[in-house]
């Protein structure tokens, strides 16, 4: 086991390095740059923006600025964010927790009904319901998240007006309940997604369990249905699902990103897209590096987890 | 209002030779001057209550000298001072300083070089400490220290010798005379000296992030990504503040910043104020007010007239002639813009009124490019001398109006015979060298050509301001007339605004005669906040609607 | 499925098993007759509309559905949308049709060589997947699509570029399992070239499992191009695409509806007729359950 984490971390270490290569390079092929906000300010001249360009440091050669920010990064300064000022770090861990919020709402919502969803599938197979709920959840897959929550404002927000188009609070307001009814929305049209993915796992993990001898064997002592379901099933489903779990990980980034954006979520996918049109070169690197990390360890996650149920390593 | 009047009544001839010039355009700014019966309110005796303002933009940065965006201003007119401000009127009046120097008050001397500024004596630092005028001093060399982010050295770069005479005297010497610097030194804050008292690196320094100013707020807290909170500083030396707290909240997002202002989340929308779109809906709100004020910004269709399609003028005069300004205005905009003819804002004492306007016609546009050997080729597409009558435009993507022109624009020119594409790119991309080293074929793009209510353009319209040609300077376009060259020069040292208005004039004739870019129209922005609130007087010549937040109170 | 398979089966082919058993697949069924009407709606459609889709007429913008011949009604530039609706579909479905070639063939041709090569080939082309599966996929698309001018032909690399990393993945697996049987061993014992292996043995065994991927990419590259362009950075106007004709529709909202509506319940038409195709395929060819 440590030499099988010792090579992974190895070879997480040399992916990081591609990936930041890589990053770093797309981003400064990027025609434009973080002065080109200023080009049409008056009385701005091409003076003050090649003066700026070296007072930044934006005149040096690719590699000089990448090593640079490798060099600062490797002794934990992830640098200042051109549009704010802020440490990147700083301006981050703020758009963390909202996405946080988020994702953490939506993650209970999708669990809870998609665990129900794909049980009542799995032990109903064939039936009316395990139908609706397949067809159902490739819809779920099928539609545009962005397009979903605008159905849901115009219907919710704009219509009904029982809930609020966007933002996370009202201003001066900012209590619990607040905060609940602005979660609603964004939450459940993100859930969306998720509810079809939980579902189907859920599913075939409870039929993968159903069939085994210890379920057959626990039903024979005469154990009720509903206690063996309970005990074995989703107890031996939720392993994977902790799997699941870990790989869902790399999605606070880009899973929640148009969610934010149609709901004006203030969360890392919304930081990140402001910072690419802004071309804040170092929050975007923060955001890809932090994505990444998180990437590489929910697939560790994964593999561990993995690698713990499997009955053959578990024997050796 | 006693202190007031004490500042402003030495208004001189000149200034009232402006105001009078003025009043033929005061119509466009009846709205915004009257209000609701103003004249019978009166500020309370002391600050009382709290106005949020709202913003799409969040304003990050609080040293008032680097490099900023127009949504930072708003902060910095509620915090600092200059020396100078830009009335609604376009006037120029002291604030920190006890008069604009001028030639006839020997503020400025006969060649234009020496100047000299008094200041008050009776203004004090939040932090309490008396400003002087080593703080100004201190202010002019920060901006031109070549390792200080500054936003801008224009002008600041021409002044020698600063000598604090006393600490309410300061004079200096210009490198050559530049009349426009009055105007650059009302866009220029003044920052504390000793907040920087052992600041080894000014971009790093404290002050940047706890800014401390002479103005009618004090910084009061920050929640980054979030809002701003300014308190009123009890000891202001002028006018106001009449509320105890000013909010600038960052909305990230049109479409909820007027929906906010529309549920009363918050008191005044800002910066990009109501959508066009929004305007006639804002207006059925009970208990806002709803203003259109100009800005100061022109919208254009610019041309790159280096590119050989467009070094015909008759081709950019038939362009011109084949866009339905009208069609434009009244239906993507729904009327809210005023057409314009040339870069300078309407109605201002600088402005050109006897411009030739825009007619559209389609059959003069067909028949001036026939005139001009421009004959249809294959496609239906004109040609000459194997050039093709073929252009790409390009804006910011995800400008839906913007997008919506171009489109509407590209549609009338097809009908003539000449092929716009379009191709639209993110704000930092297309602004980047794209732009700044003229490697477009044309822009559809709103400018600000002024700086204050200064009608300088020298550096968007000069020859030698094109940065592809080696110059130094924001005529991305291209844009040469040795004509225009010549008034120009002349016009930034000529301190008389009598004499530099019939060279402005000129200037914009030719240009209009010439068009290196076909102006659309001048944006009028639709500002709003809650009946109750008095004083808020959109400025033409200031970079934000809170310009004089100072003076904003509620009537209740 | 192809002509190693019909030499193998004395039947026809729509009498082959994977036919019957996808014929019984309801939901393929329904999803295979969405795409096909939706693509001959989308390709003859637009001649028999009375409205050209670029052309404006600002007198009408804002028309609701069913006004006069506006069948879905017009945009803010007084086009019609039925029309634009047709030839956006023409882009998007050709836009997520040759992104699955693309993708599909990359994602091919390095699964098969890893799988098949193994050691140090197939360590070094794995981890080039591990690294483009460790961008968030959206960091890419956005930053490809403002480094390179966003035509839908660019679109189309940018979303295969972006998702050819599971097709080498299944494809890796599956070759691998299949790398020690006995058709290939003997393929190596009567001295075939590894190509020929690869490409003329131990391909058309992995088919299965591709057709399953390549449909579900379709789905997923439409979704794609409708999320770039929603936000802006992808196939600019006056081109329509059913993503870009979302991209503003949200300011639109309260006015016009049907802005959004039309648009996104044809994107979801079609994705999910795409995904109902690629679960029969995957009944039918027996491939195991590969979600994700």
């Amino acid at each position: 086991m440590a030499s099988f984490l010792l090579n992974r971390l190895g070879q997480s270490i040399i992916l990081l390095l591609i990936v930041s290569i890589i990053g770093f390079t797309v981003l400064n092929l990027i025609p434009g740059g973080p002065l080109a906000q200023y080009a049409l300010t008056p009385g701005m001249t091409q003076e003050d923006m090649d003066r700026l360009a070296r007072q930044m440091g934006l005149d040096r050669p690719l590699m000089v600025q990448y090593f640079d920010w490798l060099w600062r990064m490797l002794q934990g300064d992830w640098g200042t964010s051109y549009r704010d000022g802020q440490p990147v770090v700083d301006v981050i861990a703020r758009h963390l927790w909202a996405t946080l919020l988020l994702m953490g709402t939506s993650m209970v919502i999708s669990v809870g009904i998609g665990t129900w969803i794909g049980i009542r599938g799995a032990t109903h197979r064939y039936s009316a319901f395990d139908y609706v709920a397949t067809a159902g959840a490739m819809v779920a897959l099928s539609i545009p998240t962005f397009w979903f929550g605008l159905v849901g404002i115009y219907v919710f927000a704009l219509r009904l007006e029982w809930l609020p188009a966007g933002n996370m609070y009202t201003i001066g307001d900012g209590s619990f309940a607040d905060y609940a009814i602005h979660l609603i929305m964004p939450s459940f049209v993100l859930a969306l997604v998720n509810i079809a993915v939980w579902s189907r796992y859920m599913r075939s993990a409870t039929l993968d369990v159903i069939n085994q001898d210890f379920v057959n064997t626990a039903r024979a002592k005469g154990l009720t249905e509903r206690r063996v379901l309970m005990k074995h099933v989703v107890g031996n489903a939720l392993l994977p699902m902790i799997t699941l779990a870990g790989m869902q990980l790399p999605n606070l980034l880009s899973g929640a990103l148009v969610t934010e954006t149609v709901f004006t979520w203030p969360g890392m996918g919304r930081l990140f897209l402001d910072s690419l049109s802004y071309s804040d070169y170092p929050v975007v690197m923060g955001l890809l590096m932090l994505s990444a990390v998180l990437t590489l360890l929910g697939n560790l996650i994964a593999d561990i987890v993995v690698a713990l149920v499997d009955p053959r390593i578990r024997l050796a | 209002m006693t202190k007031r009047e004490s500042t402003s009544a030495e208004m001189s001839r000149r200034s009232a030779l402006r105001l009078m010039a003025l009043t033929g355009a005061a119509g466009v700014f009846a709205p915004g001057l009257l209000g609701r019966g103003a004249a019978a309110q009166t500020p309370p005796a002391a600050p009382k209550g709290r106005i949020i303002v709202g913003l799409s933009q969040e304003p990050t940065v609080f040293n008032p000298l680097m490099l900023k965006i127009e949504v930072d201003d708003g902060v910095h007119f509620s915090i600092f001072d200059p020396l100078f401000y830009t009335d609604t009127d376009g006037v120029i009046k002291p604030r920190l300083a006890t008069e604009v120097p001028s030639q006839e008050n020997g503020g400025i001397s006969e060649d234009g070089l020496e100047w000299r500024v008094k200041l008050r004596d009776d203004v004090t630092w939040h932090d309490g400490t008396p400003f002087t005028a080593e703080d100004v001093k201190f202010t002019i060399e920060l901006i031109v220290n070549p390792e200080f982010r500054a936003w801008r050295t224009g002008g600041h770069s021409l002044v020698r010798d600063i000598t604090v005479v006393s600490p309410t005297e300061i004079t200096w010497r210009m490198e050559e005379p530049f009349s426009p610097y009055l105007s650059f030194l009302t866009e220029t804050m003044i920052v504390p000296k000793h907040a920087f008292d052992g600041v080894a690196d000014p971009n790093e320094a404290p002050f940047n992030h706890a800014p401390i100013g002479t103005g009618p707020f004090k910084f009061a807290r920050r929640v980054a990504g979030d809002h701003i909170e300014l308190a009123a500083n009890a000891d202001y030396f002028w006018d106001g503040p009449y509320i105890e707290t000013l909010v600038f909240k960052y909305i990230p997002d049109l479409t909820v910043l007027y929906s906010q202002f529309k549920s009363g989340d918050i008191d005044l929308i800002g910066l990009q104020y109501i959508t066009p779109d929004n305007y006639e809906d804002a207006k059925t709100i009970p208990n806002r007010e709803i203003v259109l004020a100009p800005s100061p910004s022109v919208e254009m269709v610019l041309f790159n007239v280096e590119r050989p399609q467009f070094k015909d003028a008759a081709v950019r005069k038939a362009i011109y002639a084949a866009i339905d300004k009208q069609a434009i205005i009244d239906q993507l905009y729904y009327g809210l813009p005023t057409p314009s003819e040339t870069f300078l804002p309407q109605g201002t004492f600088y402005t050109n009124p006897d411009l030739p306007q825009q007619q559209f016609d389609l059959d003069a546009a067909r028949k001036l490019l026939d005139d001009a050997g421009w004959v249809p080729g294959a496609g239906g597409i004109r040609e000459k001398d194997g050039v093709r009558l073929s252009f790409v435009n390009s804006t910011t993507s995800g400008n839906h109006l913007r997008e919506q022109t171009q489109q509407f624009i590209q549609q009338t020119l097809a009908e003539i015979g000449i092929e716009m594409t379009i191709e639209n790119m993110p704000a930092a991309v297309i602004w980047g060298e794209f732009w700044v080293q003229s490697q477009f074929d044309s822009v559809l793009v709103g400018i600000t050509f002024r700086v204050g209510a200064d009608p300088d353009t020298t550096n968007r319209l000069h020859s030698g301001a094109t940065p592809a040609k080696g110059g130094q300077g924001s005529n991305f376009g291209q844009y040469a007339n040795p004509e225009v060259d010549r008034l120009l020069e002349e016009g930034t040292r000529i301190f008389d605004p009598e004499q530099r208005r019939e060279m402005y004039f000129r200037i914009q004739e030719i240009v209009r005669e010439d068009l290196p870019f076909l102006p659309l129209y001048n944006d009028n922005r639709a500002n709003g906040w809650k009946s109750g609130i008095e004083g808020v007087r959109p400025n033409l010549n200031a970079r934000s609607e809170s310009w004089n937040a100072a003076q904003w109170y509620w009537t209740e | 499925m192809t002509a190693i398979d019909l030499s193998d089966r004395p039947n026809r082919w729509w009498r082959s098993r994977a036919v019957q058993r996808f014929m019984r697949h309801r939901l393929a069924l329904l999803g295979m007759v969405m795409i096909v009407a939706l693509t001959l709606a989308c390709f003859l459609g637009p001649y028999l509309l009375p409205y050209d889709s670029l052309y404006i007429d600002l007198r009408a913008r804002f028309a609701p559905p069913l006004t006069g011949q506006h069948y879905l009604g017009t945009d803010p530039l007084g086009r019609d949308i039925a029309a634009r609706l047709l030839e956006a579909g023409q882009i998007s479905l050709q836009v997520g049709f040759y992104a699955m070639i693309l993708s599909t063939l990359i994602g091919t041709l390095i699964g098969v060589i890893a799988g098949y090569r193994g050691g140090l080939v197939s360590a070094v082309l794995m981890r080039i997947v591990d690294a483009f599966l460790a961008f968030p996929s959206i960091f890419l698309m956005l930053a490809l699509a403002a480094l390179l001018k966003p035509s839908p032909v660019m679109i189309t690399v940018i979303i295969a570029i972006t998702s050819w990393m599971e097709v080498a993945r299944i494809v890796d697996a599956e070759v691998r399992s299949l790398r020690e049987r006995e058709f290939v061993l003997a393929g190596r014992m009567l001295g075939l070239s590894s190509t020929h292996i690869m490409f003329r043995e131990v391909l058309p065994n992995v088919l299965g499992p591709i057709i399953v991927a390549a449909t579900l990419t379709v789905a997923r590259a439409i979704l794609l191009e409708a999320y770039i362009s929603f936000l802006g950075y992808g196939i600019q106007p006056p081109l329509p695409s059913w993503g870009n004709m979302l991209n503003g529709a949200q300011q639109y909202l309260d006015k016009a509806p049907w802005l959004a509506i039309i648009p996104g319940l044809t994107i979801t038409i079609a994705v999910t007729s795409f995904n109902f195709i690629g679960d029969g395929l995957r009944d039918a060819l027996d491939v195991r359950n590969d979600q994700n």
